[in-house]
């Protein structure tokens, strides 16, 4: 019954992303059928999580997942009235055969492990809390548990991207169930391994590098099995995974004539700060590179109307904390020159628990050594727009939150950089793999498949330092 | 199809490779022992919550009981915690019992030491639903209250508290 149950939570949140996903693809352009699904998920999982909160605005009991669910049948009906287009099939050599069999068993695994492990700490007292609560109280929060400051340990100022995911299969289950409420996690996990996957074949023009690249996302220790990772519970790798669509369609929405993309990156963009706080920070670095990709490319200036879902999501969730008294966060000190300045000498000791972090083999494996060499080769193709965009959303981020840091109210920062920065360092880690791949396709053998053909690529060809998109 | 070999595409390939199989032989150890070191947990609706009380109190299946006593207690008063500071198990109880306590409040109290006299002779027995003791010793003028393996103890106050 449980399986059946779930199935239903997980078939209305496909549905309902494939219907936004047509919407936005207007069938102007190919997609993969892993596109699709990854797409499909994280559209899903955004719309549904948000109209439970909207609707639970007016409704709540029975009638809120009735309502839910009604629109994402809705979705579903537009999706199949206006179904995306899929590239011809191609036949898949051995080497991307035995890179397929050896992703298909870490996803076992990732499965597998997600299921022994129980919910980290934060995945239950941070995020599975709120979805809780909710079901309890007929799919809305309760008021009492944003006023009640002896509650304020969980942060009821994140938002509810992953604890209303959570609440959907609640409803389906019929009761709060923490064991259930972790399968959505390995499919955040099959939803990185196919963007990385899709993206591979877009930004190098071949499947086998991004395959490559998804089979070793799975030997980054903190992505597996490292506490906080993809598997615990928590909303970092989920954030990861939106921040790669973002980034990555971006790339390719680079290109004039794929609105496509970006209308991908657009929503990507604004489901950010719906996924964690600190989403905030990706979504600033995030509009600041869909600006320079706008002002680069000279796209219309309509299209800064991309940044707009995003910041109605920003200040509709600030909205509403005040308007529930909800506690501010107690970690950080008010954002402030005074503030800044008088913590300034923090600045050096942060730098050097960034490097030590860096260099944490058992955490990180050689991961940041590898990305290094990534950026070394990128360095001389940074002239393209793409590129700079791509590097500087992997840079910059880390920055912003090593400085977030300087603002920390714990009595020793260095503890809260330790507890947390591997969390927040797993944020750029796919976009990371997108430098990788990139540069391990430097110096490729031409394809020679006319790129019509291969169907789905935004492909990097030729010289690398005159790169050229082509799309079929 | 013809592949035109270079040094530096040779170089490539073996800076690649190399980095590829170094990653692997850095990983794999770390990865083998997370994957085989975790046995499976139980699989029940409050097993995140179970697993933890089991482990920090040896306490099988206990979450469902501890949420019976909060729930046979005046749901609009509110559930005292106390943890001892410097303590990650007693800290970490004091949350999970914060977490089972809803739809009350919750007020958590961390004391140095393990004997809550002070802050407990101040309250208004009135206004407080349970006392949770997570590895402090209850009082002895307060009654006794359910213990869960060691370390827990519930106190509903729907008891006559004998002061």
């Amino acid at each position: 019954m449980s399986a059946l149950a779930l199935l239903g939570a997980f078939g209305t949140l496909f549905v309902a992303g494939y219907g936004l996903l047509t919407l936005l693809v207007r069938r102007e352009t190919r997609f993969s059928l892993t596109e699709q699904i990854a797409f499909s998920w994280l559209l899903g999982t955004g719309a549904v999580s948000l109209l439970l909160w909207i609707f639970g605005l007016l409704v709540h009991g029975a009638l809120l997942p009735a309502l839910v669910g009604i629109v994402c049948l809705l979705l579903g009906f537009v999706g199949w009235r206006r179904m995306v287009p899929l590239p011809p099939r191609s036949a898949p050599k051995s080497f991307e055969i035995f890179l397929g069999i050896i992703i298909v068993i870490e996803i076992a695994v990732v499965f597998y492990l997600s299921f022994v492990h129980t919910l980290g700490w934060d995945g239950l007292l941070n995020w599975e809390i709120k979805a809780h609560y909710a079901f309890a109280n007929g799919g809305v929060i309760p008021a009492t548990y944003f006023s009640d400051s002896g509650r304020a340990f969980s942060h009821p100022e994140y938002p509810l991207a992953i604890p209303f995911t959570e609440l959907w299969l609640y409803f389906w289950l019929g009761e709060a169930d923490q064991f259930c409420a972790k399968a959505i996690f390995p499919i955040f996990y099959v939803v990185g391994i196919f963007l990385l996957v899709a993206l591979g074949r877009r930004l190098a023009g071949r499947t086998w590098i991004g395959l490559l690249a998804a089979a070793f996302l799975f030997f980054v220790p903190q992505i597996t099995v490292e506490a906080g990772s993809a598997i615990g519970g928590y909303a970092d790798f989920p954030l990861s995974v939106f921040y790669l669509a973002t980034i990555g369609y971006l790339f390719c929405a680079a290109e004039p004539k794929h609105d496509a993309f970006f209308r991908l990156y657009a929503a990507c963009l604004a489901l950010l700060p719906w996924v964690k706080r600190d989403g905030v920070i990706l979504w600033t670095v995030a509009a600041a590179c869909g600006l320079c990709v706008i002002l680069a490319t000279k796209k219309s200036y309509r299209y800064l109307l991309a940044f707009f879902p995003g910041l109605l999501i920003i200040c509709g969730w600030r909205f509403y904390l005040s308007a529930m008294h909800a506690p501010q966060g107690s970690d950080f000190l008010p954002v402030n020159l005074d503030s800044f300045a008088s913590h300034l000498y923090r600045i050096f000791p942060l730098l050097s628990a960034l490097l030590a972090e860096f260099h944490d083999l058992p955490t990180w494996s050689l991961f940041w050594f590898v990305v290094a060499i990534g950026i070394g080769y990128l360095t001389r193709r940074v002239r393209d727009p793409r590129i700079l965009v791509l590097i500087a959303s992997l840079i910059v981020p880390i920055f912003l939150y090593l400085l977030i840091y300087v603002f920390s109210s714990w009595p020793n920062y260095l503890d809260h950089v330790g507890l947390s920065i591997s969390r927040l360092l797993m944020h750029v880690t796919p976009v990371g793999f997108l430098i990788i791949l990139l540069g391990v396709s430097r110096r490729r053998v031409k394809s020679p498949a006319p790129v019509h053909e291969r169907g789905v690529t935004c492909t990097m060809t030729g010289s690398e330092r005159t790169p050229v998109v082509e799309l079929a | 199809m013809t592949v035109r070999f270079s040094y530096g595409r040779i170089a490539h390939v073996l800076l690649w490779g190399g980095l590829a199989v170094a990653s692997l032989w850095v990983s794999i150890p770390k990865i083998y022992s997370g994957v085989t070191q975790n046995p499976l947990h139980s699989t029940g609706p409050l097993h995140t919550c179970d697993s933890y009380l089991k482990f920090a109190t040896g306490a099988s299946v206990a979450a469902k009981d501890v949420i019976s006593i909060f729930q046979s207690t005046t749901a609009s008063k509110r559930i005292i915690i106390f943890t001892r500071k410097d303590d990650a198990f007693s800290s970490g109880l004091g949350l999970t019992a914060a977490y089972l306590a809803s739809p009350h409040l919750v007020r958590l109290f961390e004391i140095n030491g393990t004997h809550p006299d002070n802050e407990l002779s101040k309250m208004n027995p009135d206004d407080v639903a349970a006392v949770v003791f997570c590895r402090i010793n209850r009082p002895t003028w307060l009654p006794a209250g359910k213990v869960f393996g060691s370390g827990l103890e519930v106190v509903s106050m729907s008891e006559k508290v004998r002061r």
